[in-house]
């Protein structure tokens, strides 16, 4: 565990005397944290480094693309429809003549976009509900966790789809409110976990002895050692809502044309394959890209920010 | 009056199995600016007292089901959560057994002074800091202004128990509640923290408790000894009179019990263990608890069915026993008493 620095680094202290060894008062101290501690153990994870450069390297071209490409991503041209990947046009063209690397950066965007969003919800409902239910325990706690019990029983795809039926519209908000309504239970019991064990920590004990209001005890000692976990959580939930996404707007319920997804630009693939192939395995290519990275990132992560559960 | 008066205070758990009477009609009072020793071994309720006087005890399942704590004036007992949230750390402070543990370690060490201290006082950061630098110094840390932004891991656990006592300090509280303050540190470390501790509550006139086990901590530091047993009071006393004239069996065998460098005993090398177990706190027997341990009592004795009170055998020594050292016929404590 590499969570102490080395002794070396550090001036000696006489404990138990009024004075330091003299000399050694002026010594410079290495700081560090848990943050640069945790960095220091993900760099040492090739696989994760790696699958973090893919990410950013993704994300980039998402983000970065549409605004230097050449190519207008909604400009149907027939002349140029369904061409194999060449320089002119890397990921080639689709039926409607559009270029898919500029297609796929745009698609990317939404992907990514309700990815995140979704993401995000669903932890903000999982931290407020779990840390509600781990803080005040008892009967509440015993309540919400019947309830929670309750809901997981709801089936999330076939959920979302219902969910998607009521709104009648599929935009970028409806699609992240239908991801995310229906799979925060497992965040939701993580956070609870946490803090429920967080919670017989002394320190909160110590926090409550000098007079810490609910507020302190949870905003300033319980949620922010939760914050470790909740990262990794990010990245665990990332692939299942990409994909849910991925999945809605392939069967049609995505983001309507000629806007673009990756389910939704697999969904145009899907009646061409036999012809052009190229056209589904972009998108499909890249969201299987997108998934490994975050689980491997989650893999890094957790290794990174709680050492304990790696000892080898 | 006494700055902290506590009166038939039981505190009880109520578990699946039982209700277990962790507390059970404890009373004693501290006087401004004195300290008293809470000794006892492990499980006899020393923690759940201070926490109860603190009003910390984990509820559910514990509550505290009659008595009264009086601090200063007010029952603490019966103020309101938020009123005693206003008083912990401001009058009352506590620091606890385990240094390594007891601070938080994603803030650094000057966060967690500065908190309490705005917790209380209306202060600018500015003035916080300084006034935490000043208490770092004050606990004889070396280097307090470049230590303040460190975090807790990169501090000893001597120093860690040393901040747990600066932040304790850092509203001039009344009464400090040390709950055996030096039983997770090193022998020599114990020593100077008890030091440190003894200085520091004549310069600010605070009054303390400590808790141990361990009686040569009580004979250094305290003026009055209260000896805990499954959760009652069995003995109290001034600590000198306590070491010199133990009245309880339980007393004369944890002082038997300590390792001596002199006097009858230590030539045969061993430590004199006190057999039996202490009762179950569920279901705690009608009789004297500590009765199934006890050299002297007999079956036939009262005290085999009828718990004995807490009665007064010298001015200022009480003791809870039907078998007090100075009654005991022909024995050899008895007759060193003076008249």
């Amino acid at each position: 565990m590499a969570i102490n620095p080395p002794e070396a680094t550090r001036a000696p202290l006489v404990e138990g005397e009024r004075t330091l060894q003299s000399g050694a008062a002026g010594a410079p101290l290495r700081q560090s944290n848990l943050w640069m501690d945790a960095w220091r153990r993900y760099v040492r994870n090739k696989a994760a480094v790696f699958a973090g450069s893919v990410f950013i390297l993704l994300v980039l071209y998402c983000v970065l693309w549409p605004i230097f490409s050449p190519y207008d991503p909604y400009a149907v041209d027939f002349a140029q429809k369904s061409q194999s990947p060449s320089f002119a046009h890397p990921f080639g063209t689709d039926q409607f003549g559009r270029d898919l690397f500029t297609r796929a950066a745009l698609g990317g965007r939404v992907s990514m976009l309700i990815g995140f969003g979704a993401t995000l919800a669903i932890l903000l409902i999982g931290v407020a509900y779990g840390s509600i239910s781990g803080f005040v325990g008892g009967r509440l706690d015993n309540a919400m966790m019947r309830v929670l019990d309750t809901l997981y029983g709801l089936p999330y795809l076939p959920f979302a789809i219902i969910i998607l039926a009521i709104f009648g519209d599929a935009s970028l908000w409806t699609l992240m409110v239908a991801l995310s309504v229906a799979s925060w239970f497992t965040s939701a019991r993580i956070v609870r976990g946490q803090i429920i064990t967080l919670k017989e920590n002394d320190y909160i004990r110590a926090a409550k002895a000098v007079g810490a209001r609910w507020f302190r005890v949870l905003g300033r000692h319980l949620l922010p050692n939760t914050l470790g976990v909740l990262i990794i959580a990010i990245f665990l939930e990332l692939p299942g809502v990409i994909l849910g996404e991925a999945f809605l707007s392939f069967i049609g319920l995505g983001i309507s044309p000629p806007e673009a997804s990756w389910g939704q630009m697999a969904n145009d693939g899907r009646t061409v394959y036999r012809t052009s192939p190229h056209i589904i395995a972009v998108p499909s290519i890249l969201i299987a890209t997108l998934i490994l990275c975050a689980n491997f990132i989650a893999d890094g992560l957790r290794d990174a920010l709680d050492p304990r559960t790696r000892e080898t | 009056m006494a700055l902290l008066e506590v009166t038939d205070l039981r505190t009880h758990f109520f578990t699946r199995e039982g209700v277990v009477h962790a507390v059970d009609g404890v009373s004693f009072a501290v006087e401004r600016g004195k300290t008293l020793g809470i000794v006892g071994e492990s499980g006899c309720g020393k923690s759940v007292l201070a926490l109860s006087i603190m009003g910390l005890i984990p509820r559910p399942p514990a509550k505290i089901v009659s008595g009264s704590v009086v601090f200063d004036g007010s029952d603490l007992v019966r103020l309101r959560e938020k009123e005693l949230e206003d008083l912990r750390g401001r009058e009352i402070a506590m620091i606890f057994q385990d240094p390594m543990t007891s601070l938080n370690p994603t803030l650094t060490i000057g966060t967690q002074i500065t908190e309490t201290i705005r917790r209380h006082y209306d202060v600018s950061k500015q003035d916080a800091r300084k006034k935490a630098i000043e208490l770092m110094e004050e606990v004889q840390i070396p280097r307090a202004a470049e230590r303040l932004d460190d975090y807790p891991h990169r501090f000893s656990g001597g120093m860690r128990q040393r901040v747990m006592i600066a932040i304790a300090l850092s509203c001039d509280p009344k009464l400090l509640i040390a709950d055996e303050p030096t039983t997770a540190l090193d022998v020599t470390v114990q020593a100077a923290v008890l030091d440190l501790l003894d200085d520091l509550r004549h310069q600010h006139d605070m009054a303390m408790i400590i808790i141990t086990h361990d009686m040569g901590v009580v004979a250094e530091a305290a003026d009055d000894i209260l000896v805990m047993y499954a959760g009652q009071v069995v003995e109290q006393a001034q600590v000198l009179e306590l070491f010199d004239h133990p009245e309880h069996p339980y007393t004369e065998a944890l002082l038997s019990a300590l390792p001596q460098i002199e006097g009858e005993g230590i030539r045969s090398g061993r430590l004199t263990a006190i057999p039996g177990r202490p009762p179950d706190l569920i279901h705690p027997p009608e009789a004297c608890r500590f009765a199934s341990r006890c050299p002297y009592a007999n079956a036939n004795d009262t005290c085999a069915t009828v718990m004995p009170e807490l009665r007064e055998v010298r001015p200022g020594h009480q003791v809870r026993s039907a078998h007090p050292a100075s009654e005991r016929a022909g024995s050899v404590v008895g007759s060193e008493v003076p008249a």
